[in-house]
């Protein structure tokens, strides 16, 4: 039964300016749940990506059921019995659920023009029911939650007989209850012969649900080891193999006063009765689970959505008008989750991105005082140590760090007394973190307020002045990080009392 | 079944119970709604909306746009009777010649979009300046003439029923089929729901975008030949309120212009609606341009209506 199923020999990946894997070695066994960690941008997701056919190794061979494969695309890849269940699922929210699963190769009736429907619907119903599913196969995918949603992709999988399935963190999006009935899931494909390659950073997960680990860090195989070989605390300092306390600066605070207060905020059932008091000169983090309300929390305070009850009083006056456009003149600055979307404009040059909210400054009459604008945007490029070959340079082509300084830049440049951060790290590489971290701490002690939402736990510890924990859009505590540990929020963040030993901790990197 | 059918699909019952009431509220209005004479003129009024409407409503489904339609009618038309210029002999030759090139100008129209990766709507807008260009030089008065028998395809009755009725039906039957039975359809809304998503699961998606915009320009081809017939004479500009008034139906019968959702049960409904107001108000004598006020608040409402419905 324990075969080797899929064995890739030196494999290595190089892109512009990044090798992101360099001989690497993986296998996976048949009836094994084989985890594969590291932390972000170790090279797990384009190891995954060359098993898959997404990406071409450079170098290196991949050995399936005994046979050299080569393949040059993803439909390759699942022809050969490999499937992926990416983060990001692959459905088509206006089709239903027998249509998502046989996209792209519908059972036809015998003469071959038209859909056999009758298979359309009996095979999914089938497989959603050996899944131990309630899922319709007629119900349209928009109307099913998440976790329904990622059990249709694995029927997907399995429709097109994989025998290999790459989960890349499943858990990500489901929770709880969810999570149970998909480790439930995973065990009974285990034991019909499937191989399951399971990504993960979460620690905890790993040991409850794998056979084997695989560890990679900085595009490099640090080893594989039977999960009842190695412990946890083991099993971290191979993922890290260097000390968190590093990257943060020392906790220094600026001068201390009262400048945002929130009382009793409600916003229909995203926010319960939120209030919070945030003082200049500090960093406040919040942190929860997703779907626990901090994102909204973000831009109500910002004036980006509205609020229903409640009261936000700013440097001591009530808002009464609540709109970005108020927010940024009264000094309250965003950087937001997704930059892409909503932090810069795209296509415009890095001068321009600088300047966008203070042009009412440095104009005369209504034209823009270019000579002006490129001084302020050389200084902050300076100041900023922004990597850019020049102003004029558009924004897309800098990497997530430096976009990041520019937006940071943008807002300290419009005199923000107060700036909300959203996951403002995210996708960001550990140096250009550790440079960001200390940007913050120097707006801090200039006496600015930060208002840092995140959902990486040791970034919260390790930068927060307080932590504020949400669970289901409300504030659960507050937690001084100098005694908080990662476990003391998740049981917070998981809406369960502090003296309750709950069973859902999971160590999140 | 049957219940649960019109639960899915209630936007698309919705169309239908308003066509079901307008007609009622027709009959009401006015004693000549409900004579055989005007209900065979309504039909008739129909056809023309419907089938390019059927046609833009595929392409509307994978994302597109096809604004072509229109000169393509004008084209089609004028070769039509220019070409035939009343032989019975050349019916057959013409007719053929005419649909070859209009399911190549949809090729074109298709192909320039996949390769050059410029919007549809830009594609589509050059290429209906280009083919209307073409018509004019070819001839900037109606031309030509038809044999008599030709004039069956608009005026031809079969018992009660007026003959065009059945082309409109033909059209719209295969369109629903391919739409829903055969995975053709599928990739439709699933190119329009989501490229990406489409071409990692294995769709061809160029093929498929081609594919529609030759099947868009056939039903424009198609509606060409049915204006030739209704007229005698080919206008070069009768295809001109085509390019936007076939966006009408399947805006009205709930297709998204963003793609992927909609289709051609809700545009036929849609194509009568218009067709039912447009006749309710030459009954009672309004004047034209109030149906165009008209037309305009009903596209506003209904899109404004499945935009709150989906979001």
């Amino acid at each position: 039964m324990n075969s080797t199923i899929v064995e890739m020999e030196g494999i290595s990946k190089g892109f512009p300016g990044l090798q992101a894997l360099e001989t690497v070695d993986f296998n996976c066994l048949r009836g094994e749940v084989h985890a594969l960690v590291g932390e972000n941008g170790a090279g797990k997701s384009t190891l995954m990506k060359i098993l898959s056919g997404a990406y071409r190794q450079d170098e290196g061979r991949i050995v399936l059921g005994g046979r050299e494969v080569s393949f040059s695309c993803p439909q390759d890849a699942q022809k050969s019995g490999i499937s992926t269940i990416y983060q990001e699922f692959n459905l088509i929210p206006h089709l239903n659920v027998a249509e998502n699963i046989f996209l792209g190769h519908e059972p036809l009736k015998r003469r071959g023009i038209f859909i056999d429907t009758r298979k359309l619907y009996q095979v999914p119903k089938q497989i959603l029911a050996d899944l131990e599913t309630d899922i319709h196969p007629r119900i349209k995918v928009r109307e099913l939650s998440v976790a329904q949603q990622q059990m249709v992709e694995i029927a997907k999988a399995l429709c097109l007989n994989a025998d290999i399935l790459i989960m890349d963190e499943p858990s990500a999006v489901v929770s709880g209850k969810e999570l149970d009935s998909l480790f439930r899931i995973i065990n009974s494909l285990r034991d019909n012969g499937k191989a399951i390659i399971y990504i993960s950073h979460r620690v905890d997960e790993i040991f409850e649900i794998a056979d084997r680990v695989t560890v990679l860090k900085d595009g490099k195989l640090v080893g594989t080891l039977h999960t009842k070989d190695v412990d946890k605390q083991g099993l971290i300092k191979m993922m890290v193999g260097r000390s968190f306390a590093e990257v943060f600066p020392p906790k220094e605070q600026g001068e201390r006063k009262e400048i945002l207060s929130l009382k009793n905020v409600c916003q229909g059932r995203t926010l319960k009765n939120v209030s919070l008091t945030l003082y200049s000169g500090e960093i406040l983090g919040v942190t929860g689970l997703i779907g626990s309300g901090r994102t909204e929390l973000a831009r109500v305070i910002f004036g980006a959505d509205p609020f229903h009850t409640g009261e936000i009083y700013f440097n001591g006056n009530k808002r009464k008008k609540h709109k970005p456009k108020l927010s940024i003149s009264n000094g309250i600055g965003f950087v937001t989750e997704d930059r892409k979307k909503e932090g810069f404009v795209r296509c415009l040059s890095v001068r321009k991105n600088l300047t966008s909210i203070i042009l009412d400054k440095i104009k005369r009459w209504c034209f823009i005082k270019e000579g002006e604008e490129k001084d302020i945007a050389r200084k902050c490029v300076d100041q900023f140590n922004i990597v850019t070959p020049n102003i004029e340079q558009e924004i897309e082509y800098l990497s997530g760090g430096n976009q990041q300084k520019v937006i940071l830049a943008k807002w300290i440049n419009a005199n923000s007394k107060l700036i909300i951060m959203d996951e403002p790290t995210r996708g960001i590489d550990v140096g250009a973190k550790a440079e960001f971290y200390n940007l913050m701490r120097l707006l801090v002690k200039q006496g600015t307020a930060v208002l840092m939402i995140s959902s990486e736990l040791p970034e919260v510890i390790g930068m927060s002045d307080r932590i504020l924990v949400m669970h289901d859009g409300r504030i659960m505590g507050e937690l001084n990080p100098s005694e908080a540990t990662e476990e003391d929020i998740l049981m917070m963040a998981t809406g369960q009392a502090k003296k309750d030993q709950g069973k859902e901790q999971h160590i999140e990197f | 079944m049957n219940f649960n059918y019109l639960k899915q699909n209630w936007t698309t019952s919705i169309v239908y119970i308003i066509l079901i009431a307008l007609l009622l509220v027709g009959s009401l209005l006015s004693d000549m709604f409900r004579t055989s004479n005007n209900l065979t003129n309504l039909m008739r009024q129909a056809v023309a909306l419907g089938i390019v409407s059927t046609g833009q409503t595929l392409v509307l489904l994978s994302a597109g746009i096809d604004l072509s339609v229109g000169s393509v009618i004008s084209l089609t038309t004028c070769l039509t009777t220019g070409l035939i210029c009343g032989r019975e002999s050349m019916v057959f030759p013409v007719v053929t010649l005419v649909i070859v090139l209009a399911l190549l100008i949809g090729f074109c129209n298709g192909f320039i979009i996949v390769r050059t990766h410029v919007s549809p709507l830009i594609v589509t807008l050059a290429m209906m300046s280009i083919i209307q260009g073409v018509v004019l030089l070819y001839t900037n008065a109606p031309v030509g003439e038809l044999p008599s028998s030709f004039g069956f395809l608009a005026w031809g009755m079969v018992g009660l029923i007026p003959f065009p009725i059945f082309i409109l039906a033909a059209v719209a039957v295969a369109a629903i089929l391919v739409q829903k039975q055969t995975p053709f359809g599928r990739y439709l809304f699933a190119t329009g729901g989501n490229e990406e998503i489409a071409r990692r699961s294995g769709i061809r998606v160029d093929r498929v975008r081609i594919f529609v915009y030759m099947v868009c320009s056939l039903t424009a081809a198609l509606t060409g030949i049915f204006l030739a017939s209704r007229m005698g004479q080919g206008d070069p500009m009768a295809g001109e309120r085509y390019m936007i008034d076939s966006l009408i139906p399947p805006l009205i019968g709930g297709t998204s212009l963003m793609g992927g959702r909609g289709g051609v049960v809700g545009t036929i409904a849609g194509t009568f609606i218009l067709t039912v107001v447009s006749n309710i108000f030459n009954l009672l004598d309004v004047e034209t341009y109030w149906q165009w006020v008209m037309t305009g608040s009903i596209v506003i409402i209904a899109v404004a209506f499945y935009g709150k419905e989906t979001a």
